[in-house]
């Protein structure tokens, strides 16, 4: 592949310019439902993209006494990263034969830089209340990875121990089997724990900690921010419905690809209810019920299932 | 800065403080945050620091305490950045006029650009305040 | 379980002779002005030992003079009972309840404040309410506040 086949693949489609107005529609679909849900009628279509470029249009400031570079730098490490998991994740779903090896692994990793771009910019904001959103935001890390990945490990032993994003979707989809149920349940949670949203999003809780890590950011940086965790919105439904659901192109045709994208959406209500639908908890409940039974407890179970079901049908 | 304001007014995000007045005011204009009102319609959210904001709403007159620091949180705000004075106590000090504490109106600290009177002005009020402000800034 | 003539009578018995004045504006209130050197041991038997349940003081510039209110509540009975002190405008010396009712501290640190009353052996006088940059000495509440130049 060359080098401005690359280019266009990351920037254009499927990378940032596709990813980007994906984005702005889910964040509209998610404000949208939150509304319907509480009984009004909710922003108009074009809200997402009205307050991106609004933030562009505002003042940068910088706190005095915080780390300059950084500050500025955090966004962008963010962006950049699930701008290129986006491209895997869909060149794996598309063009599933040109994934390399491994790929999945790349893409597990990619997806925590967002969360450590927070924490970066939090601490280099020179402020108690970022500092403090950026510490609660490491003990989330610290709680839900370990689920997930384990979450993830369950797909990977259905499909003969492979690391392809391309080979996982050759083979049956993991929700087809009871550890891939189990497995695809504590994925949910764990992502809504990624994507920062209540009952989870005790970082950025507005009423306690005024924007928590974000407290001052501003302008295009906060812009950048936003479009970030927009973008993870989209991303990780997507994300999920490949690596457990059979993909977005599913059996194969027009019926299949419908059938996928009817996936996600199912994904992306199940967030928003979730999130309409509880309220927060405290960051030592959330540490206590990812680390107990009822998360990792299960993605335990779930894998060992599916060793057992790998030796006794081997 | 005419196309800055322009893509203001289509997400205006507010910022709410209280400098020294008696809270009918700020539950009015809570109350027109709920959803029987429902200001997402026209991009407007409640932030939770004031460098997120765009529209700074000030409620009470302000007292000698609460002047410096509205004088810093003003000066803290991206620009550009709107003021809305909410209440009668904050477009003249209202019933506090002599009071000993009281320093002035808010448009003698910083720059006003709308004024909502009333005690408590109803949220009906403080939409379609928002709303006049919107079309003439935009 | 007492009633209120009762615990009426057991202040009159400990002050009465003593008292300046006290009278009675309705069945449920009972107001006492005491000395200023008897101030201390009426409240300590009242809160203490009738069991009174402390709820505010109030702070009063009459032409009289400055005059503090101490308010103690019975309320099985039904009773508020109020000790007045009479201070000379001048010179508002009364000896501080903290040591003895901790929850006095708030309300005798805004009365000195406002009304410029010093409370004798407060552990903490320091500014409550007043803006940083307020002058010492200059207490808005008084009458004379911005009549003459006080």
């Amino acid at each position: 592949m060359n080098a401005l086949g690359a280019l266009l693949l990351v920037l254009v489609f499927p990378g940032f310019a596709f990813t980007f107005a994906f984005a702005m529609v889910f964040a509209w679909i998610d404000r949208k439902v939150t509304a319907r849900v509480q009984w009004r009628v909710g922003p108009p279509f074009l809200q997402p993209v009205y307050d991106f470029i609004k933030l562009l249009g505002k003042e940068v400031i910088v706190p005095a006494g915080g780390a300059r570079v950084l500050f500025l730098l955090a966004p962008l490490l963010g962006l950049a990263a699930v701008t290129v998991s986006s491209t895997l994740v869909w060149q794996g779903n598309i063009w599933p034969e040109k994934g390399f090896v491994g790929d999945l692994i790349v893409v597990i990793y990619l997806l925590t830089i967002p969360s450590l771009s927070v924490i970066l910019g939090g601490l280099a904001s020179n402020n108690r209340v970022a500092s403090l959103g950026a510490s609660r935001e490491m003990k989330m890390i610290l709680s839900y990875e370990l689920p997930l990945v384990l979450a993830l490990v369950v797909p990977i032993i259905n499909a003969d121990n492979s690391i392809r994003l391309g080979e996982m979707l050759q083979s049956q989809p993991a929700v087809w089997h009871v550890s891939g149920i189990l497995a695809f349940m504590v994925a949910i949670i764990c992502m809504q724990a990624k994507l920062g949203l209540v009952p989870f999003d005790i970082a950025e809780a507005e009423t306690e900690v005024m924007g928590g890590p974000f407290v001052e950011y501003s302008g295009a940086p906060l812009a950048i921010i936003k479009l970030t965790r927009s973008m993870m919105l989209f991303l990780m439904p997507v994300f999920l419905v490949t690596v457990f659901w059979g993909g977005i192109t599913g059996g194969g045709g027009i019926v299949g690809t419908v059938l996928g994208c009817l996936k996600v959406l199912l994904l992306l209500v199940i967030v928003i209810l979730l999130r309409n639908t509880n309220p927060r908890v405290r960051i030592d409940q959330a540490v206590g019920f990812f680390w107990g039974p009822w998360v990792t407890g299960v993605a335990l179970l779930a894998v060992a299932l599916a060793l057992l079901r790998n030796v006794i049908w081997a | 800065m005419g196309l800055k304001l322009k893509a203001l007014c289509k997400s205006p995000w507010i910022f709410h403080i209280n400098t020294g007045a008696c809270n009918n005011c700020d539950i009015e204009l809570v109350d027109a945050l709920t959803p029987r009102f429902d200001v997402e319609r026209l991009g407007v959210l409640l932030v939770g620091t004031i460098r997120h904001a765009d529209v700074l709403v000030v409620t009470g007159g302000v007292t000698q305490q609460a002047a410096p620091r509205l004088r810093r949180l003003h000066q803290q705000a991206p620009k550009p950045c709107l003021v809305i004075a909410c209440g009668t106590c904050a477009c003249t000090k209202g019933i506090f006029h002599d009071g000993y504490h009281m320093v002035g109106p808010v448009d003698e600290i910083v720059p006003v650009d709308i004024y909502i009177p009333g005690c408590p002005p109803k949220p009906e009020a403080i939409i379609d305040a928002v709303v006049k402000l919107l079309r003439k800034v935009a | 379980m007492k009633d209120r003539e009762e615990i009426i009578a057991k202040i009159n018995e400990a002050v009465g002779k003593k008292a300046v004045s006290s009278y009675r504006p309705a069945p449920n209130r009972f107001h006492v002005s005491v000395a200023q050197g008897d101030l201390r041991k009426t409240v300590k038997l009242v809160f203490e030992e009738l069991l009174g349940r402390y709820v505010i003081l109030t702070g009063v510039d009459t032409p009289q003079g400055m005059e503090v209110l101490y308010h103690f509540s019975f309320d099985e009975v039904g009773l508020v009972v109020t000790l007045r002190v009479l201070l000379d405008k001048q010179d508002a010396k009364i000896d501080s309840i903290t040591p003895i009712v901790r929850g006095a501290e708030w309300i005798e640190r805004e009365i000195h404040e406002l009304l410029g009353v010093e409370f004798v052996g407060h552990p903490n006088m320091r500014r409550l309410i007043l803006a940083e940059d307020w002058p010492e000495g200059v207490y808005p509440l008084r009458r004379s506040y911005g009549r003459d130049s006080t």
